[in-house]
Formats: C-alpha cells, structure tokens, sequence
C-alpha cells in the first residue's frame, strides 16, 4: 500500500508543489495522476522514488516510512518498483537485451536466469525481434516498450509511470496502455501521472486530479474532467 | 559481489576504456613515463647496490711499501702481516710483478708504457691483503700505517663510500622526478575519469533510479582507472626491458675493459626486471585506483 500523509513539498525556491497531500492507493490498484501542467504530478513521482524528501507530512510504501529509510537502503526500495517516463531513459550504448538485462545485473542474477527471463519479458512487450537493437534505432513505441521491459523484469510490486504516452502517437499510446494494463492484472500497482485525456476516459480507472499541488478530487472509474 | 558481478565490472571498464580512447591513451602515456623513469632509477640504484656488496665482499687492502726495502725486512712484515685479525689471504706484489701486471691490463695499448724497466719502474713493492670482512678494514689499516716501512695504504673504502654515496644520490634525486611524475600521472587519470564520469552523468542517473548501488556504479570507473595503470605499467616495463636489454648486450660486448671492470658487470635483465614489473603493476593500480576514487565524489552520489 502507498499512502500519502498530510505531505508538503516545498522546492527550494519557496515554491509550494504539493499541498498537505493525503492519498492512500491499495495493492494491485491502478491510479491516474491528472492535473493541469505545475500541479506536482512529477513532484509526486518524485517523491515516491525518494528522489526528494517532503518539507513535512510522511510517505509510507507498505508500512514502511520512506523518512526514516537509511541512504544505502534507497537503491534496494527503488528495485520493488518500476519506473517509466516520457523520455525513456534508455542506456544509449546498450542494445534492447543488455537494457533489460542490466536491471537483472544490478540485483546480480545469474547469466542463466537473465538469459531465460530477458526474451520472455522482450515478447511479452512485443520486441523479441528488435532484441539486438539500440535504442537509436527504435520508434518512440519501441523504446517505451523497452523502458516497460526494464521496468518489468524484475517482478516489482508497483509501477511509476510519469507521462508515459507524452511523446507517443495516439495508437502507439494505445499500445503501450495495453502493456501497462497487462502489467498492473499481473498484480502490479500503477500509479500513472498523465495528460491523455482519451486514455484516461477510455480506462475507467481510479483518477485522483491536482490543481497547484492540492488533491481536487479523487473518483472510482473517473474522468479527466478539466480543460489545460 | 559475487563473481559474475566482478566480471561485468571488469567488462564496464574495458568499454568505458576504449569509449573514452584518447583521455585513456593520454593516462596510459603519462602513467608509463612515470613508471619508466621510476624503473631506470631502480635499475641504476640495484645496480650500485650489487656493486658495493661485491667490493664489500672481497674488501682488499693494499699496502704500498718504501723504497728499497730488504728481503728480510719484507718477510718480517709478512709474518706480522699474517698475525694480524681478520686477515683471509695475503699477497707480496714486487714492483716487477705490478709492472707486468700493469702492461698486461692495458693490453693493445702496452706500448704507452715500453719507456718503464726494471729501472725506472714507478710502482712500488705491496701487500694485498684480502679481508675476511669489511668490519676488520680499518683496524688492519691503522696497523699497517704504524709499520716504518709503509708508505701507504689504500682500501676500497673509499670506493665503497662514493659508490654509496651516488647510489643515494641517485635515489634521492630519481624519486624526487619520479614523485613529480605520479603526481602529473594522477592528475592526468583522475581527470580522464571524471570526463568518463561526466559523459556518463545520464546514464547513471538512470542506473540510479533502477536501483544500482552507488558502489556498483563506482566499480566500472574503478577498473577502468585501474586498468589504465596496468597498462601503464605493462607498457613502462616493456620499455625497461627493451632499453635494459640493448644497455646489456653493449656492455657484455666489451671484454677489454671486462677485467678492470669486473666489479662494474651490470646485473642480468630478468634479476631486475621481474621486481620492477611488480612494483609497476602495484603502483600502476594504485595511482590508478586512487585517482579515479577521487573524480567519483561529485556525479555518484544517489
Ligand atoms: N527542482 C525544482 N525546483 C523548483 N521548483 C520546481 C522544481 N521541480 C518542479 N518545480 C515546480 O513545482 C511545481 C510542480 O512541478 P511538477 O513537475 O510536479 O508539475 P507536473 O504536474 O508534473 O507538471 P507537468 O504536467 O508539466 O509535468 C511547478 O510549478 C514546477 O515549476
Ligand atoms: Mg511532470
């Protein structure tokens, strides 16, 4: 479970991103982050990555208090969850196996286990065949597919996915939704920080709305209700 | 780390290595000099060393006599000579017999000395007293000097002293060089592997955020700081050998000298060589090590 207790974000330059921020997401749910641009949708994603620390209030990810979480700790809290955004974030000089693979590395899997679960994550996407490429020469779609991938291999409990479609055209959006829905009925969590109108009144998923760092609603098989 | 992980380490470092191909041959030339002029100063220095335990090992003295000495007067200072501490051998040298001795160490050029005979000889009668060891020298040459009939003495002391003396010379002076050499060889390294660190900032802020440990970034920077000190040292001890080797040949190939200089046989190449290499390789992975370790404060951090 992920909960957000009375939480203010506060950036350095006094700007208020996120507002005493309560919000508790269930396991295995699938959660749209809405609002209109500097609402502190990416703040949130942010925080949840221990990426930055709140001004005040607390995070807790099953049970555990992310303040009280030691430094060395991070990386291993960070390996339970998948993260994805708009940009992708590939490694440039490794081809769409060793991407994948570099995340089992991390975790120092054996070569038999990489080997048996790389191609069988790279079909799940779609992308057995483009195993060998580099992310240079893939489609937007492909690339994201290969960020899923990654963000997959290892079997995380949540997925973050900051404007996953953002750079993407409406079908390869679709496609990439698909993934991302397979992924959460596998039992994943997903927390989604998005713009696409259409996904999100197509999706019928919880949707919790932001407006200057305030929640501004939160519905059961919600809508993107407000015009940017 | 398990050992697979070691290896994909060493793999990073290689490519990082050969990404970053000219900063790495840049650290691998300045390494190498460093390593290279530390090597000649071992060389020159194990050499005086070897030289000064083989004259110390057959320490000699020589006694020179008067003039006109009697037989009877000489034997009489051979049987004192003989009761004296510390004494393994003595020798009476005529002044006849250091003549012929003489011509026949000048060889082709002999004929610089026809002028002297059994008349105008120049050299004098001596002793040459081989010594057990080198602690008995002084007190033999201060008996001697007493003796009415000496007119001087003389020991390889002296050699010894300014044989020594060089050596420390030359290690003083040499690892001052070398000092300033490893310096410039850290800095040259450390900067290649924050330019390695600095155009992978993307990368390891990705590496980050799926959960790799700061140390599993650091490592392929490591070895690959690492590695461009072997390889330094590879190279460096390459050259040593070659240079060493070419420096041997020449002086095995001069055998007029080869009896005065006997003392002065440089050591063979693979008594040198294989400690040198040693030292190389530790402190080629050293520096490397170390210098890379401090390029890595500012992007590593999670
Ligand atoms: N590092 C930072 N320092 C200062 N202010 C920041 C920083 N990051 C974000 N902000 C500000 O915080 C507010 C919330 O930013 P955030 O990125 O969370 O918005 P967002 O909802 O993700 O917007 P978008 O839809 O455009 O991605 C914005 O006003 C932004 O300018
Ligand atoms: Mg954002």
């Amino acid at each position: 479970m992920i909960q957000f207790a009375n939480v203010t974000k506060e950036y350095d330059n006094g700007l208020r991103a996120l507002n005493d921020v309560n919000l508790a997401v269930q396991n295995g749910e699938f959660v749209f982050i809405v609002g209109p641009s500097g609402a502190g949708k990416s703040t949130l994603i942010k925080l949840l990555l221990k990426e930055i620390e709140p001004t005040s209030g607390k995070l807790f990810v099953d049970d555990v208090d992310l303040s009280q979480m030691k430094r060395r700790d991070i990386p291993f809290y960070r390996r339970n969850i998948g993260v994805v955004f708009q940009d992708f974030r590939l490694l440039s000089d490794k081809t769409v196996y060793e991407n994948v693979a570099y995340a089992m590395e991390i975790i120092e899997a054996s070569g038999k286990a990489i080997r048996r679960q790389v191609p069988a994550v790279l079909s799940m996407v779609g992308l057995a065949s483009k195993a060998n490429s580099y992310p240079s020469q893939l489609s937007g779609g492909e690339q994201q597919r290969t960020a899923l991938a990654r963000a997959l291999v290892n079997n995380p409990s949540i997925l973050l996915a900051d404007e996953p479609t953002g750079n993407l055209d409406s079908a390869t959006a679709a496609d990439i939704m698909k993934i991302i829905n397979m992924i959460n009925h596998r039992g994943t969590t997903v927390l989604m920080a998005t713009h696409a109108k259409e996904i999100v009144n197509t999706m019928k998923k919880r949707v919790v709305t932001f407006q200057k760092g305030v929640v501004v609603s939160d519905m059961e098989k919600g809508e993107y209700f407000f015009e940017d | 780390m398990k050992i697979r992980t070691w290896k994909r380490m060493v793999k990073q470092g290689f490519r990082n290595l050969f990404r970053n191909r000219i900063m790495s041959l840049a650290s691998v030339s300045a390494i190498a000099a460093a390593l290279f002029v530390l090597g000649l100063v071992l060389a020159v220095v194990m050499n005086m060393n070897n030289m000064v335990s083989g004259l110390e090992s057959k320490v000699e003295v020589t006694v020179f006599l008067k003039e006109n000495i009697r037989q009877a007067d000489i034997d009489n200072l051979d049987r004192q000579i003989n009761s004296w501490e510390g004494i393994s051998e003595r020798q009476f040298i005529s002044r006849q017999e250091a003549l012929n001795t003489w011509k026949e160490e000048w060889g082709d050029k002999r004929y610089l000395l026809d002028g002297y005979n059994e008349e105008n000889n120049p050299l004098p009668d001596s002793f040459r007293i081989t010594v057990e060891k080198p602690e008995f020298v002084e007190e033999i040459v201060e008996k001697a000097k007493k003796s009415s009939m000496v007119e001087k003495v003389q020991y390889s002391k002296d050699v010894v002293d300014s044989i020594t003396n060089i050596a420390s010379t030359a290690r003083v002076f040499g690892l001052m060089i070398v000092g300033v050499l490893i310096a410039m060889a850290m800095v040259i390294i450390h900067n290649t592997i924050r330019i390695s660190v600095y155009s992978r900032r993307r990368e390891i802020n990705i590496m980050k955020y799926i959960g790799a440990t700061d140390w599993y970034i650091r490592w392929p920077f490591l070895m690959e700081g690492m590695l461009l000190g072997l390889i330094g040292a590879v190279v460096s001890g390459g050259l040593i050998g070659l240079v060493y080797s070419l420096l041997e040949k020449r002086m095995s190939s001069s055998p007029a000298q080869s009896n005065l200089l006997s003392l002065f046989q440089i050591l063979p190449l693979n008594i040198i060589l294989y400690p040198i290499l040693a030292l190389f390789i530790v402190v080629g992975g050293i520096v490397g090590i170390s210098a890379s370790l401090l390029s890595m404060r500012k992007h590593l951090r999670v």
